[in-house]
């Protein structure tokens, strides 16, 4: 304004220290994200490798269609939703609760052995999370079987068995995710300031008290905002997950069956990008209205900590 | 103090809110980054080829070659051709390209680099790499593994009679003149179909050992399969009878059952059904005085008593309770000694029979039709080829590698048998002998099927004892079958297709294995759901296309 500079090149200016931190993650965002947005309209196209993704003729909404037509968008939507809801509970609750043990936890070396324990399977690949799975549930040579066998009680058949997955989902995720997430709450509970203990020391307060009074009210920032984050994929299902440890099983689609799952299967032998992508929009679709409740709702109840 | 530090917080929160957003947009758009790139990849390749055609740099031994076909193409500059086979890599695969390589490099300045996708996976992966903006030029296909799909999607580079004459001269000479006219799809050649003509018949490969134990003496059909499989059931509870299931053979028992029951319609009646359409929409055609209904498999009478008995057959514990997450392929579990019973294509039997009866001579393996009467199918050609990617960057060379890789008889042989000497003997009269060593590079199983050519080929002496015995059966009832070359045009009913997809893969998968605890309630529901998802539509829509076909033939 005065100077006749423009209000932006005068912010430019005089914070180019920080504008200069922001630019290599502006650079990852657009090249990452924005950038490759513009494949959004593949889905109101019928693609060809020849014309390409821009090239080849538009059909309008045609490609949402088949997603419709076997009944089976809010089956897949339902389980991709709750599935996801599951997983956050569970997982966040288990996260929050180890890492309060951890943190009690008095030996270094044990703490650590734990942490590190803990964390592994977050490096083990679904499809060897898969392989577990079958191999402890196989009906002919699975361990548990073998186990059941060998005491002499009738084998199972988890295969068939629609009500046993969603278990065995929950599980496989707090398997691999738990350990993740924990490290995260470990060190937000580490960044607590510790006079506040010393006084509750002081004043005869047990170890429950302590955790109920301090350590949770303390870590609840970083609660909502690992919620809220995680709230923008719950429509994004784990496809590896659902695929590789049902092992695409037909038996129990009606209780594993989410949106990634059913479009690889439906279109498997079909190659129609455009299709694929249409399914992707959708996802996202949800998502974003999700991430907008979600918001809405964090801001009535804790309006500091609402993402916008 | 409280203020500044929420502030702070809000600070960051946006900074999250930003990214959170940016994460949820990407998702859809990460999908197709891939095939920006691969447009990228062909802008690339048309600015490159111009500069290709100049210079003329070649050593002593190069040139002499090249002197001969002064006219032909330019191979001055040296490449490498990644190839793509389907299938796991032979141990000995790197040392038979190697003598392969060594002659290419020779005669057209040029070396493949094999690459593989396993048979458990090249459903998904063939696609994939066809968008991935991968760099290769060289692929096996048929009309069976995505051949019309990839050729509409113009996937692969199209092959002229000029491009034939030029690049692949030995080929335009000795190609079937049928052969070429079936490759074309909407008047255009995009696979060079193997050089070969082709039973497709199916065997049953049994345990000779548990045959004598429980004394069964044949298991050629499925009555003798069933009383085998029987007494393994009930008396070696440490084997499965057959492990089928996998995406490769979930329907091999389903198909055995109803090719047997649709041919003694036929052979009875007057109704003739046959088989049409791409596979998932699981379609026959029935015609009666000359009329064609296009209708669903679940419409036919024999459907329920197929399944019937595949019922019978799993809840007898015939293959596995888990069959539906089946991975391993039922002749890999053959091989595992895990089953007792595997059943494949009567052209894979000769490689695996020589590399089991090697590895487990006490097992004693048997070898039997399992045709069951059903006349085999003579292929179209196009059952086996090769063809280029659409954005190779060097077409030209990759036309040229495969006419020498279908006809030089050295390399055809290389590619097909092994080198000689090692993993197989010349024997004279158009047979072979395999070698111990072809356990390591089985005769006619690196995927060389596309490269094929009956001026090559060699049978396999002493390997399966009748199997001279089954040729010459299969040889003298073999039929093509009747829509054996129609090619269906999906582009109508594309989203019915993809819904009817979806159920092929789960609900018929299912039945095709028996699983089913009420079989009239399910197939009822198999029914439904095929009608919701517009079965009928694409019904009407093959019958349209059928009858123009049957008009134009």
């Amino acid at each position: 304004m005065h100077n006749g500079k423009h209000p932006f090149l005068h912010d430019l200016h005089k914070n180019r220290t920080k504008w200069l931190m922001l630019l290599p993650a502006a650079i990852v965002v657009i090249l990452m994200c924005y950038i490759p947005m513009a494949g959004i309209v593949l889905a109101f196209k019928e693609y060809n490798y020849h014309d390409g993704v821009f090239g080849s003729p538009w059909v309008g909404f045609e490609n949402f269609q088949y997603f419709f037509k076997s009944g089976k968008a809010w089956l897949t939507t339902r389980n991709t939703i709750l599935y996801n809801l599951a997983f956050l509970c569970v997982n966040t609750f288990l996260q929050i609760a180890c890492a309060i043990m951890l943190s009690e936890l008095a030996g270094k070396v044990f703490k650590r052995i734990t942490q590190s324990a803990m964390f592994l399977p977050y490096f083990i690949s679904w499809v060897v999370v898969g392989a577990f799975v079958y191999n402890l549930f196989n009906y002919e040579f699975g361990a548990v079987n073998a186990f059941l066998k060998g005491i002499g009680a009738e084998p199972i058949d988890v295969y068939s068995n629609k009500s046993a997955w969603p278990v065995i989902l929950i599980v496989a995720s707090a398997f691999k995710n738990v350990g993740y997430g924990t490290v995260m709450y470990l060190a937000s509970i580490v960044n607590i300031d510790g006079e506040m203990f010393e006084a509750a020391d002081l004043d005869g307060a047990t170890m429950w008290q302590k955790i109920r009074y301090i350590t949770l009210p303390s870590i609840r920032p970083t609660i909502v905002i690992l919620f809220l984050l995680a709230i923008g994929t719950i429509m994004k299902g784990d496809f590896q997950m659902f695929w590789q440890v049902t092992g695409n099983n037909p038996m129990v689609l009606d209780v594993t069956d989410v949106i990634d799952t059913y479009v690889t299967r439906s279109l498997l032998t079909l190659q129609e990008f455009g299709m694929t992508s249409a399914a992707g929009l959708y996802q996202s679709g949800v998502s974003f209205v999700l991430v907008l409740i979600a918001n809405y709702i964090v801001k009535k109840v804790e309006p500091d900590y609402a993402l916008f | 103090m409280f203020s500044k530090l929420s502030r702070k917080k809000r600070g960051i929160a946006s900074l999250l809110v930003l990214s959170l957003l940016l994460v949820t947009l990407c998702a859809c758009g990460t999908k197709d980054s891939a095939g920006t790139d691969s447009q990228a990849n062909t802008n690339a390749t048309s600015e490159k080829q111009p500069e290709t055609g100049t210079e003329e740099k070649q050593d002593g031994e190069q040139a002499q070659d090249t002197a001969s076909t002064e006219a032909g193409p330019d191979i001055s500059e040296e490449v490498t051709l990644v190839m793509y086979l389907i299938g796991d890599r032979p141990v000995d695969n790197d040392e038979v390209f190697a003598k392969i390589n060594e002659r290419l490099k020779a005669e057209i300045n040029a070396t493949i680099d094999v690459k593989f996708m396993s048979w458990s996976e090249y459903e998904q992966k063939y696609p994939l790499i066809f968008a991935s903006g991968e760099d290769w030029d060289i692929i096996y296909t048929a009309d069976w593994c995505f051949y019309n799909a990839q050729a509409t999607k113009q996937g692969f580079y199209e092959i002229t009679q000029e491009a034939l004459e030029t690049y692949a001269p030995m080929t335009a000479e000795t190609m079937y003149e049928e052969a070429w006219e079936q490759a074309k799809v909407d008047g255009k050649v995009y696979m060079l179909p193997m050089n070969y003509k082709e039973i497709t018949a199916y065997v049953y490969m049994a345990r000779g050992d548990l045959m004598d134990k429980y004394n069964i003496t044949s298991v050629s059909s499925l009555d003798e399969a069933e009383a085998y499989m029987d007494a393994i059931v009930k008396n070696e509870p440490s084997l499965i009878p057959i492990d089928v299931g996998s995406d490769y053979d979930k329907l091999f028992f389903y198909d055995r059952m109803w090719k047997k029951a649709n041919w003694e319609n036929n052979a009875a009646g007057n109704e003739i059904i046959s088989e049409i359409g791409p596979w998932q929409v699981m379609a026959s055609a029935s015609e009666v005085d000359g009329n064609l209904t296009v209708m669903g498999d679940f419409d036919q009478e024999t459907f329920y008593d197929v399944i019937t008995r595949l019922k019978d057959w799993r809840d007898r514990g015939f293959w596995s309770k888990n069959a539906v997450v089946n991975t391993q392929n039922n002749t890999e579990s053959f091989q595992a000694g895990k089953s007792a019973l595997a059943m494949m294509n009567g052209n894979t039997a000769k490689s695996v029979y020589a590399s089991v009866s090697a590895e487990h001579p006490e097992w004693d393996i048997r070898v039997f039709d399992a045709q069951d009467g059903v006349p085999p199918v003579l292929n179209s050609y196009l059952a086996n080829g090769m063809s280029i990617f659409s954005k190779s960057k060097h077409p030209e060379r990759a036309l040229m590698a495969l006419d020498y890789l279908r006809n030089d008889e050295e390399i055809n042989s290389l590619f097909c048998y092994g080198i000689e000497g090692k993993h197989w003997e010349d024997a004279g009269e158009g047979l072979l002998v395999s070698l111990p060593d072809s356990a390591n590079y089985a005769y006619d199983s690196n995927c060389n099927w596309g490269v094929r050519n009956d001026a090559n080929w060699r049978m396999i002496e002493g390997g399966i004892p009748n199997l001279a015995e089954l040729n010459s059966a299969w040889q003298e009832s073999a039929e093509s079958e009747r829509f054996q070359t129609f090619v269906f045009n999906d582009e109508s009913v594309k989203n019915e297709i993809a819904a009817l997809g979806e159920i092929f893969n789960t609900d018929y998968k299912l039945l095709g294995l028996g699983f089913t605890d009420d079989l009239d309630a399910d197939i009822e529901k198999l029914r439904e759901k095929m009608e919701a998802a517009g079965a009928q539509k694409v019904y009407e829509e093959i019958q349209k296309q059928a009858l123009a076909f049957l008009e134009a033939n």
